[in-house]
């Protein structure tokens, strides 16, 4: 599983040199090349109009490359080599898209030539797979399929010699301002639009991007939406927002009566059920807006934290897995946690606490050993922390000289739980 | 034309039950949605504060509410759909509490129900994904409950409806139970089957839909026939507010942000011929205690509204 920084935010396309010093220095290895930096969803919105400047004179809003795709490799070129000279790879690419209350619904040729640039650039910078959202302004919801089918049949033969994936991605439709369930929402129905074009094109050139915004935006069970996706899920934008406004805010940033308001549960149950190991693509841009560029190496640097955290805790089972034999720490909420969902297939020999009283009793069928006896463990067994005190307990156990592995253990994000919580530890 | 139909919380009250009915149906409504659920609190069944109501027989039940059916009936109305008192099971809470509430509270609803005549009696399912891990199994324990039903609303005749829900996260309301329509579709014709009778359809909330962002079209045209009742009413999109339709826009433009247009083609898809019932009773402590009957009326007008639209593009 791999983490992708989505750029927007930090790398200025101007000047992008600090900004790949930050993106490098926090410790980011992937970076999503976005080619919606040269050409703006505002960008598109624009075409055409013009717009008077400070003197007065009548000048077109748009850029060049909305009016010439052909140089989309031209002007990101220069990036993706700054990228690529700081050790930063682009696994993925994103190509130019619409507002999601777009009013032009005459720019479908446009976005086609636009992401065929894209597409092309993606072989030069060695991109395997791109993110071409679906078409869906000015086209007629009994029409979504035909339109899109024929959209991405006609991108295929570019990217199978490009050698590249198209990702799919779920979209909000804008009812008066509301945003909610619009192309590709349907996760059924996403599934079953991968797999005929797939079909058609007699390979597997398309999979899917789930992006939770857009999940969160629509109130959906993120579990159940990538249950139903499952293998074709080969990216996940992960993005946290208020649920009702379109941003890009780190995730955990947006929490509501001490709790998120996004279904990250959903999505860690969903991920780890179709073992997921694609791409994790982190997208803050508002949240970097809001940051001083001063404190931006620090935003960073949290934002690298949360997307190990994620890829952690997708992968919990792998940790428990590495070890032959292990033990918990802690007799309580957490151990019994632990013991419910994962007790049966990875089994810990005891649990110690530091709670002499519960020295010699049994919590959910473990004995409860003193910190003490953890030193008459083989090297190889791991001890798993589970209480909330990680840290201070990982303290106490080097300060004691013990040289074994040392994992913590959370259970913020079971596969179940009990209706009931212990009483206060 | 399709009737027109609204909650009688609010309206109709124990004191003279009689003058509600009649105001309802001087209003323009020629149904009613009684509000069974209003003689137990869903917050205070959370807090596990069971008042005494269901304490009563089923002939006491019957007596209680013979002043109710007798307004009803004189004033013209039909009591078409009734609301159970939810939830009918709390995480965490005390056996007694939810024994009683599936083993007293359950039964006696549909006894009242049968008693009014009333063909459909809408449930809540269980919240209970983010514990049992999935939706799947969540449904599993929705299941069990209308398994016990079922038998008992075959008798009476009566088509239990689930409805679709909202859960909250974080004060974010999301998606909840029933709210996948093809997952619903298959599960009321599984039951119907099991028990050989109409026992279980659907109620499509239009509120609790707008908040998790479900394409209306879509949703209806999957349940088709399965679809039995209606909760009409409106919000912003953020919280469940039960308000007038048409009163949410979010942009200069002034459009609604409820997909009305997608209601209206997806109960013209399949034919809807129930009736047009608003859910509505915050709308009537919200407006002056003097308008109360206009802003029924207006209701009712909206219905009328609707219902010459569902007709108009068939």
């Amino acid at each position: 599983m791999e983490i992708i920084y989505a750029q927007s935010g930090i790398i200025s396309v101007l000047r992008p040199g600090q900004g790949i010093l930050d993106v490098s220095n926090a410790g980011f290895e992937n970076i999503l090349l976005d080619f919606s930096r040269f050409c703006s969803p505002g960008e598109l919105e624009a075409l055409g109009q013009t717009s008077q400047n400070r003197a007065g004179i009548r000048q077109p809003k748009s850029s060049q490359i909305s009016k010439h795709p052909p140089e989309l490799p031209h002007a990101a070129r220069p990036l993706y080599e700054q990228l690529q000279k700081a050790g930063l790879s682009t696994p993925i690419a994103r190509a130019p898209y619409l507002k999601t209350d777009t009013k032009r619904k005459d720019l479908q040729e446009l976005l086609f030539l636009l992401a065929q640039e894209s597409i092309r650039v993606c072989g030069e910078a060695g991109c395997a797979s791109i993110l071409i959202d679906p078409l869906f302004s000015g086209i007629d919801k009994s029409r979504e399929w035909d339109a899109n089918r024929d959209f991405y049949l006609s991108l295929a033969p570019l990217a199978r010699e490009q050698q590249v994936k198209i990702l799919l991605k779920n979209q909000c439709r804008d009812i008066g301002g509301h945003l909610t369930r619009g192309i590709c929402s349907d996760p059924e129905e996403a599934a079953s639009w991968i797999d005929k074009l797939n079909q058609e094109t007699g390979e597997e050139r398309f999979a899917f991007c789930i992006d939770t915004g857009v999940c969160t935006l629509c109130g959906q069970n993120m579990q159940e939406f990538a249950l139903s996706l499952g293998y074709r899920i080969q990216a996940v934008l992960l993005r946290d927002l208020d649920g009702h406004r379109e941003s890009s805010l780190l995730p955990f940033t947006c929490s509501g009566f001490e709790r998120s308001g996004t279904d990250w549960l959903g999505l860690m149950r969903g991920l780890r059920e179709i073992g997921f190991d694609g791409s994790l693509i982190l997208d803050f841009s508002t949240t970097a807006a809001g940051f001083s560029p001063l404190l931006r190496p620090q935003l960073l640097q949290l934002a690298r934290a949360v997307g190990e955290y994620f890829q952690w805790q997708i992968g919990i089972e792998k940790n428990m897995k590495e070890y032959k034999s292990r033990v918990l720490f802690g007799a309580g909420n957490m151990c019994r946690n632990y013991m419910k969902c994962y007790g049966d297939k990875y089994p810990p020999l005891f649990t110690c606490d530091n709670n002499e009283k519960l020295w010699g009793t049994r919590f959910c069928g473990l004995e409860v050993k003193a910190p003490e006896s953890l030193r008459e463990l083989p090297q190889d067994c791991a001890v798993f922390i589970c209480n909330i005190y990680y840290r201070e307990i990982e303290a106490q156990l080097r300060d004691m000289g013990l040289s074994n592995p040392i994992e913590y253990f959370s259970d913020e994000f079971m596969p179940s739980f009990y209706f009931e919580r212990l009483a206060a530890e | 034309m399709l009737q027109i139909g609204v909650q009688t919380k609010n309206v109709v009250y124990d004191s003279y039950p009689e003058e509600g009915f009649a105001l309802l149906k001087r209003a323009g409504f020629s149904c009613a949605d009684f509000s069974l659920n209003g003689y137990l609190l869903n917050q205070n069944i959370y807090q596990s504060k069971i008042n005494s109501f269901f304490d009563r027989s089923v002939e006491e039940l019957e007596d209680y509410f013979t002043p109710h059916k007798n307004g009803a009936r004189a004033a013209g109305i039909t009591i078409h759909q009734m609301h159970m008192p939810y939830p009918n099971y709390v995480p965490g809470g005390s056996r007694e509490l939810n024994d009683y509430l599936w083993n007293v509270v359950a039964p006696k609803s549909l006894e009242v129900c049968a008693f009014f005549g009333c063909p459909y009696l809408v449930i809540h399912g269980f919240k209970l994904a983010y514990f049992l891990g999935s939706e799947e199994q969540e449904w599993e324990q929705t299941e069990r409950f209308l398994d016990f039903l079922a038998p008992m609303a075959r008798e009476r005749g009566i088509t239990l409806c689930v409805e679709n829900l909202y859960d909250n996260l974080g004060g974010h309301l999301v998606e909840g139970p029933c709210c996948h329509a093809g997952k619903a579709a298959e599960r009321i014709d599984r039951m119907n089957e099991k028990y050989q009778a109409q026992v279980l359809g659907f109620c499509f909330d239009t509120g609790h839909a707008n908040l998790a962002g479900l394409d209306f079209e879509e949703f209806l045209t999957t349940l088709g026939n399965r679809l039995k009742v209606l909760h009409i009413h409106d919000n912003d999109g953020i919280s469940d507010l039960h308000q007038i339709p048409f009163t949410f826009t979010k942009t200069r433009e002034n459009r609604p942000c409820t997909d009305w247009d997608g209601f209206v083609k997806g109960l013209k898809n399949i034919g809807f011929q129930g009736v047009l019932s608003f859910e509505t009773a915050p709308v009537l402590s919200a407006f002056p205690q003097v308008m109360k009957a206009d802003a029924l009326s207006f209701l009712a007008r909206i219905g009328e509204c609707l219902g010459n639209d569902i007709f108009a593009v068939r």
